[in-house]
């Protein structure tokens, strides 16, 4: 956790550039010395290896066969020794010191952008996917931690090691040393060409793998469907083209391989050998020492080999920066503020309502809710009754301020609504769906999940048997402890309910909204539900929303809602004693009861 | 993702010959490919060696010679040997990777096949992911090992012979003592790469979970932002965050410091050739270029000792990907072919259950002594409440499972005389949950019969009463149905895939509650369509409308594997027993939601 904060002072917005290297450096804010140290360690390490090659001069040129005592050899292969601890040394250190800006930088970046994405507006979340945001916050934040760990390390590496072997050459002998790096120019112009051809080549290969494997999962998941039509063969036919689809891409790229390193082989191979001609006839010729000839042949792999992986590094690098837009995407929407607003609340709200030509719509194109007003008095039922899409839901969601109305007045306790700070009106405000979400934790972590407070398991207990449903908790071997979900027990509509009823007991709300809760799943378990339920409405505004009039008989106000518009209003009575919708409904009941009697009675003749 | 949990099985760390032979085994069809990619990798690692060799004729026998002419002749040979390298480099890939590419794609198309055999049962306690992850990374572990691993191996080992060989040539006494170093490096290194490979696992074990509570995060958005709970949420985050953090930056770590430490050791011999050489050297026995060629044979060792190392520990984990794709092949189908099935040509005649006992677990039966007699073109519906037997009913008569105890005859035979495949392509089967495929709708509907003609297809989904909404589709027939079918809803899908039974020209039809979520209105359009279909064809319907119920010839009450009331419908109303409660409930329920001016006010509550 310490690790957590001490990184998360640096605000990633900052890091937001349409210049996507300034971006990335921007992201490295805080890790720059490290990353700074890492380079340095890098040019040391290259360096103590050059070194090496002159130190191997020295010892073929003034040492071997020239009768020197073994004191001197030894001192010369300690030295050996001596060079390798220190480019080791800084070899790892460069490491380390890569892995630390590396690792740290995405360790800010996830936590971030978690962070980020739930404090996102409901509209945001409206309209992006669970897949796509989970994608960019784990694969594309690790290209970004590849391109930081290993890429732009990778590509120092190699134009250090190059600058620094050169440097060194072009002072034994200039001449050698141009002629040594003709091909460099060449081989790097191939290498990018070829990694972007076959970085192609490797998507179409991975796309084929993931067409590969959706029919296989199809077919996996619709074993019953082909079974029942006998359908194998054609299942086999449709595999197979798929399969050998993958066989023939993979072959392809395989190819491009197969004509990358030899060709490039050859060429590297040919010009190290020209080098290591002109360096022998010099050597002969006297212009350089032996001892030169041997270290300038250790240097010059140095500076021909590793261009052959430097284009892979630079495509690679290309696609952390296509990650690093598709991460920024996320961190340049706006956070909905949870704490903003100008009225500071002290201690609990009455909760009384007052909806004054209350208007709403997701887009500026069609009105969801249009010009809703009734008045809600502190601890009073209000139900709102209406067909799906009625705008029942949207009503409710106005008030602990998920979505902003955009018309109208709406006051709670006398103040409005937007004055009140998103987070208070969430804690005062508890829901209750009819299927609720559970998180993949324990039961008893659902049932305190957003309480805010230390609860005892007393406590806990004691809102579950009120829930009604202690007992069936009771029935699983861990209890409480029993994981939900894919990994545990999968609870039923009802009990998911029960839970959150447990829950929303617990968070002890002012006001309250049953979304559909009280249309029961389980038909067994219907009366325990209610019952819960009514314990829960004790003392609070309640909102109930439901398509069923038993549910709402015993709501102090009713508002049958349609296409956004309220378009009967009153109690239970009132609206009994008017035509219109309510009483539809209401005498639906009856009609059933007779169709009955009249049903069985015809075939009891 | 939805598979990801599946790979984090421990692997074996038993070295277990019978599998590892077995894995060798795959590549059996393509033997000469192996022996070609073995052939060129020997050549590479020995002209490898022998490159090395020359330079050291270059500086002994060119440079200090003074000899420009052998100067040129070396530099000639060794030019040439560039070229066929870069042909046996060629080689190797080409023959390697393709074969590793072959080998996969064997393995995949063995396990599929096998897996279309396979039974219910297999499938009952076998998770889809657990399969997937088998065909999918299981086999390109197996594959690399077989290709790229041998591969590895085979110029890791040849490549340490071969300088051995010419070190031992150079100057036999200098050689030995460097062959000191090399068991030490061998040890060293894998020690290291073991480590290393533990700390990735755990990399991947921690992004699974952070994976993890990053969908549910954001799948649970909503209710996190209801109950104001983000900053709990981000500090339990940064936990696994900070896991993350640690396990990625020990393997970094652990890796950064690999390298360095195998080339101390390598150094250290370097060390003792610059000094023993140089002693040799003060009288004449070690050449400058012997020098020359110790060092980098010394220096160029390193990468085949790391090779070999990673191979070891990537083997390990290949065997146990190669246990668990020969589990899936070694299974066997519970319910096959008899080596003397028959496929009699049509499956139409009465069907029998004869004191037949059925579980799905061991001490849970289902059915127990469940005998009925079912009359040619009998159309039988099946009610009862849910976990009562009737999806095991029809699951039995399909063979999709057998019967534990008890026969099932069709015709008079006992049906496991006969083909799987006489049976099956002969009974058309709607589910509750119809599965679609990717794909169009009319693929879809042709799915029953793959030679149907358009007309022929457009029949079927008049009949099923799916044609009225295909057309408002925007494709029509050519709609994309999504993944699974889900861009369509749930009583669209029961409408298509209706029509895929109905255009099979079933001998036996079943629905299993087929027709649950189509609206009352479609419903009673496809009614008559529906008689059609039954009259002729032995039918068995599980339903819980009464509309398809009253239909039936006879009506079955199945309660805890056993049939609890038997006979028509006005018959079991007057007995008022089970059936006549199942029914006026029932029938509350559907007259309910058929006159409910709220439901009716929303279009097609599917």
């Amino acid at each position: 956790m310490a690790l957590a904060t001490s990184t998360s002072s640096y605000d990633l917005k900052n890091a937001v550039s349409s210049n996507r290297l300034r971006g990335l450096w921007r992201m490295m804010t805080g890790f720059r010395l490290k990353y700074l140290g890492a380079t340095l360690s890098l040019a040391l390490a290259a360096t103590s290896k050059t070194v090496t090659y002159l130190l191997l001069r020295h010892y073929v040129d003034d040492v071997l066969g020239q009768g020197e005592s073994a004191g001197t050899l030894l001192l010369i292969a300690l030295g050996f020794v001596g060079l390798a601890l220190f480019e080791g040394t800084f070899t790892f250190l460069s490491g380390r010191l890569a892995a630390q800006t590396a690792e740290g930088v995405v360790l800010r970046l996830r936590n971030y952008l978690f962070d980020h994405i739930q404090r996102l507006s409901f509209t945001y979340h409206d309209h992006s996917q669970t897949g796509e945001l989970v994608q960019r916050s784990t694969s594309d934040v690790d290209a970004l931690r590849r391109f930081f760990a290993d890429q732009a390390i990778g590509v120092g590496r190699i134009v250090l090691l190059f600058a620094i072997n050169l440097t060194v050459l072009l002072n034994l002998n200039w001449k050698l040393a141009l002629f040594s790096v003709i091909v460099v120019p060449l081989i790097v112009l191939i290498s990018v060409f070829f990694f972007k051809r076959v970085s192609k080549a490797y998507e179409s290969y991975q796309e084929q793998e993931a067409t590969l494997s959706s029919t296989l999962q199809e077919n996996l998941s619709g074993v019953r469907v082909v079974k029942a039509f006998a359908r194998q063969a054609y299942e086999r036919d449709r595999f197979e083209t798929d399969n050998w689809e993958k066989f023939q891409r993979g072959r392809q790229l395989l190819m491009m391989h197969s004509l990358y390193w030899p060709v490039t082989d050859i060429l590297c191979g040919l010009q190290m050998l020209a080098g290591f001609f002109v360096g022998a006839l010099m050597a002969i010729n006297g212009t350089i020492t032996v001892g030169t000839y041997m270290a300038y042949t250790g240097m010059v792999i140095w500076i021909i080999w590793p261009m052959r992986n430097l284009g892979r590094l630079i495509v690679q690098m290309s696609t952390g920066m296509v990650s690093y837009g598709r991460v920024t995407e996320i961190i340049e929407e706006e956070r909905e503020p949870l704490t903003a607003g100008t009225y500071s609340p002290n201690g609990d709200l009455r909760g009384e309502l007052v909806f004054q030509d209350v208007c709403f719509e997701y887009d500026s194109s069609s009105p969801v809710l249009k010009e809703i007003s009734f008045r809600c008095e502190p601890g009073q039922a209000l139900a709102l009754l209406g067909s799906t899409g009625s705008g029942k839901t949207s009503l409710v969601n106005l008030l602990p301020r998920f979505y902003e109305y955009t018309g109208g007045s709406l006051t709670l306790d006398g103040v409005e609504l937007s004055a009140y700070p998103r987070e208070y009106l969430r804690q005062q405000i508890g829901i209750v769906e009819q299927e609720p979400f559970l998180f993949s934790r324990t039961i008893r972590e659902n049932i305190t999940y957003g309480v805010g407070r230390d609860v005892s398991q007393a406590e806990i207990e004691a809102a579950a048997r009120a829930a009604a449903i202690h007992d069936v908790i009771a029935t699983f071997p861990d209890g409480y402890d029993t994981l939900v979900g894919e990994k545990g027990v999968t609870l039923s509509g009802g009990q998911k309910q029960r839970v959150v009823i447990a829950r929303t007991l617990l968070s002890d709300p002012r006001i309250l909204i049953l979304d559909d809760a009280t249309s029961s799943v389980d038909a067994g378990t219907e009366g325990a539900i209610r019952a819960a339920l009514e314990g829960l409405m004790q003392g609070r505004t309640t909102f109930i929303i439901a398509h069923r009039i038993q549910s709402v008989m015993i709501a102090d106000l009713i508002l049958v809602l349609d296409k956004g518009q309220i378009v009967q209003k009153g109690t239970h009575q009132e609206l009994l004693a008017q035509p219109g919708i309510y009483r539809e409904i209401y005498d639906l009941q009856t009609r059933i009861d007779i169709e009955l009697e009249r049903e069985v009675a015809s075939v009891a003749l | 993702m939805s598979h990801y949990e599946f790979e984090e099985e421990e692997f074996t760390s038993q070295f277990n010959g019978r599998t590892v032979l077995r894995i060798l085994a795959q590549t059996k069809p393509h033997w000469k490919w192996v022996v070609g990619f073995m052939l060129t990798i020997g050549v590479v690692s020995a002209l490898d060696s022998f490159f090395t060799f020359l330079s050291m004729q270059i500086i002994d026998k060119g440079i200090v010679a003074g000899d420009t002419e052998a100067l040129v002749r070396i530099v000639t040979v060794y030019g040439l040997l560039i070229v066929v390298q870069a042909v046996n480099v060629f080689g190797f890939i080409v023959l390697a990777g393709v074969l590793g590419e072959r080998v996969q794609y064997d393995l995949r198309k063995k396990m599929f096949d096998h897996l279309q055999d396979l039974s219910f049962s297999y499938f009952d306690r076998t998770p889809v992911g657990w399969i997937m992850s088998r065909v999918t990374s299981d086999s390109e572990r197996i594959a690399r090992l077989v290709t790229w691993g041998l591969l590895d191996i085979t110029w890791a080992v040849l490549n340490i012979t071969t300088a051995v060989i010419f070190m031992l040539i150079i100057n036999w006494r200098l050689a030995l003592i460097v062959f000191v170093t090399i068991p030490v490096l061998v040890v060293v290194a894998a020690q290291f790469k073991k480590r290393i490979i533990v700390q990735y696992r755990l990399v991947r074990k921690a992004n699974s979970k952070m994976t993890g509570a990053y969908n549910e995060s954001i799948t649970g958005v909503r209710v996190v932002k209801a109950l104001g709970r983000e900053e709990q949420n981000l500090e339990e985050f940064g936990g696994l965050s900070s896991e993350m953090y640690q396990a990625g930056y020990r393997a970094a770590w652990l890796s950064a410091l690999f390298l360095p430490v195998v080339q101390l050791i390598s150094a250290v011999a370097i060390g003792s050739i610059v000094f023993f050489g140089g002693l040799q050297a003060e009288y004449g026995a070690m050449t400058v270029g012997g020098i020359q060629a110790f060092i980098s044979y010394v220096t160029f060792m390193l990468w085949p000792v790391q090779d070999l190392a990673r191979v070891y520990a990537e083997m390990q984990h290949a065997i146990a990907s190669a246990e668990r794709v020969f589990s899936l092949i070694d299974a066997e189908p519970e319910v096959t072919d008899r080596p003397d099935a028959v496929d009699p040509g049509t499956i139409r005649g009465d069907i029998e259950f004869d004191h037949v006992d059925f579980y799905y677990e061991e001490g849970k039966p289902v059915l127990e002594d469940f005998t009925l007699a079912v009359k040619r073109g009998e159309t039988i519906a099946l009610v009862g409440p849910t976990g009562g037997g009737k999806s095991t009913i029809v699951n039995l008569l399909c063979r999709f499972y057998e019967p534990k105890r008890g026969v099932i005859c069709i015709g008079g035979r006992d049906y496991t005389g006969l083909s799987l495949h006489a049976i099956q392509s002969r009974i058309g089967m709607v589910l509750q949950t119809p599965h679609l495929f990717s794909g169009t709708v009319r693929e879809n509907i042709r799915y029953g019969r793959l030679d149907a003609t358009d007309e022929e297809i457009d029949g079927a989904a008049r009949l099923a009463g799916a044609h009225d909404f295909i057309v408002t589709l925007d494709g029509g027939y050519e709609t994309e149905v999504g993944e699974g079918g889900n861009l369509l809803s749930v009583g669209q899908k029961q409408l298509v895939s209706l029509a895929r039974a109905i255009l099979a020209r079933p001998e036996i039809f079943i629905m299993d509650e087929a027709t649950s979520s189509v609206d009352t209105l479609t419903e009673a359009l496809i009614q008559q369509g529906m008689e059609a279909l039954m009259q002729d064809r032995t039918s068995f319907v599980i339903a819980h409308r009464l509309s398809t119920i009253k239909r039936a010839d006879r009506i079955l009450v199945i309660e805890k594997g056993k049939i609890s009331e038997m006979g028509g419908h006005a018959e079991l109303m007057r007995a008022r027993g089970h059936y006549y409660q199942l029914y006026t409930r029932q029938f509350r329920h559907e007259l309910k939601e058929e006159y409910d001016p709220l439901r009716a006010a929303s279009p097609a509550a599917a």
